[in-house]
């Protein structure tokens, strides 16, 4: 198999295992989808706004959890963002723990909460790792020749 | 021929409709307005994004001391109707949550001012049914679940782009087997607002193919 062929496949198993995994729902493909010749980094850039947007989130989330009297409705606030967004990239498995995390917002679980915060960054590295290793893939495949298979 | 040369004429009608209908999207998530601007385009709309209700005000002239300025001003009327139409707007798409002016406060200013009867889009990532009903109730044309995607804009678009000033004729065609039989089927309106089908095989028989259609909305 030739190199362009190789990263192809690599590409496409690769972004299928994130799939299978639940890293990433239908909602990367719409993402996908908006991507062509006029707008060719388009995944690439929103994918960018959500990791600044990501991490300001967590840094807002940590501090408000240190707080000696937790506002809870701040908190909700910034949980229903990163839902929000999380949503809007299609990473499913951020966007679930965001769901449980709001409900022990609205029970005003601290113990619930501080866990679900732990839980968020976790799932958020993973798949912001994962991201960087299929664009990495794809960046080798243009370098290579290839173009992204649709 | 007449067919093929009205269905073109629609269809030319409806991309030059969309190159001039102009969206106002609302949303104060960063990552969302990027989106929303993405899918508008790519339904040829031209689009405004801003981040808050206060903003889409104050692009509307909507604003309390926007108002007062033009009540106090001597030629008001002709200085405000030449704000409006410098920026019309077919269309407004807000997000329902919002820190400050929510979509819904948004939504009854919108329905209480001049521009009362620009369509308004609510969309919300949750679904409260108490709170769609609600927007409804208060003129929203719709109320979108997110994220929205490009189906669901196709959608909402479409019923703006068949307010064209055509004969409101639709040519479905259909075919036999055999290929060269084709049959057009018209669905009109007469008189008494009543739907009349009827059937009739076309004047000459062409390949289906070669006769474009009109699905509704064309993306570029």
């Amino acid at each position: 198999m030739d190199g362009v062929a190789q990263l192809q496949k690599q590409l496409v198993d690769y972004t299928a295992s994130l799939f299978q995994e639940g890293f990433l729902d239908e909602q990367f493909n719409q993402l996908q989808q908006l991507q062509d010749e006029s707008n060719p980094d388009f995944v690439v850039e929103v994918v960018s706004l959500f990791f600044e947007d990501s991490e300001r989130l967590l840094n807002e989330l940590a501090k408000a959890l240190e707080q000696k009297t937790i506002d809870f409705r701040k908190v909700d606030a910034h949980v229903h963002q990163f839902k929000g967004s999380s949503s809007s990239i299609g990473a499913q498995r951020v966007q679930k723990v965001c769901i449980a995390f709001r409900n022990y917002c609205e029970e005003q679980n601290i113990e619930g909460c501080l866990k679900c915060l732990q839980q968020v960054k976790h799932e958020y590295s993973l798949v912001k790792s994962k991201l960087e290793t299929l664009f990495k893939i794809e960046k080798q495949l243009i370098a290579a020749g290839g173009s992204i298979p649709t | 021929m007449e067919y093929l040369h009205s269905d073109v004429a629609v269809h030319t009608q409806q991309r030059e409709k969309l190159q001039h209908f102009h969206v106002l999207a609302v949303d104060d998530s960063l990552i969302e307005r990027k989106l929303l601007e993405r899918l508008l385009r790519e339904s040829s709309c031209k689009v405004t994004c801003v981040d808050s209700g206060d903003k889409a005000l104050e692009y509307l002239g909507l604003l309390d001391s926007q108002e007062i300025d033009r009540s106090t001003a001597s030629s008001s009327s002709p200085q405000s109707s030449t704000q409006e139409g410098l920026k019309a707007v077919n269309l407004i798409m807000t997000d329902y949550s919002m820190p400050g002016m929510s979509g819904y406060d948004l939504l009854k200013r919108v329905k209480g001012s001049l521009w009362k009867d620009i369509p308004v889009v609510v969309m919300s990532s949750e679904n409260v049914p108490s709170r769609i009903s609600m927007c409804m109730e208060e003129g929203a044309e719709e109320f979108l679940l997110k994220p929205v995607q490009l189906s669901d804009l196709k959608k909402q678009l479409q019923p703006h782009l068949l307010k064209l000033p055509v004969h409101p004729k639709i040519d479905i065609t259909t075919s036999n087997d055999n290929g060269n039989d084709s049959m057009i089927i018209d669905i009109t309106m007469n008189n008494n607002q009543n739907v009349v089908v009827s059937k009739r095989k076309t004047m000459t028989p062409e390949p289906l193919e070669r006769r474009p259609q009109m699905k509704g909305l064309a993306v570029i």
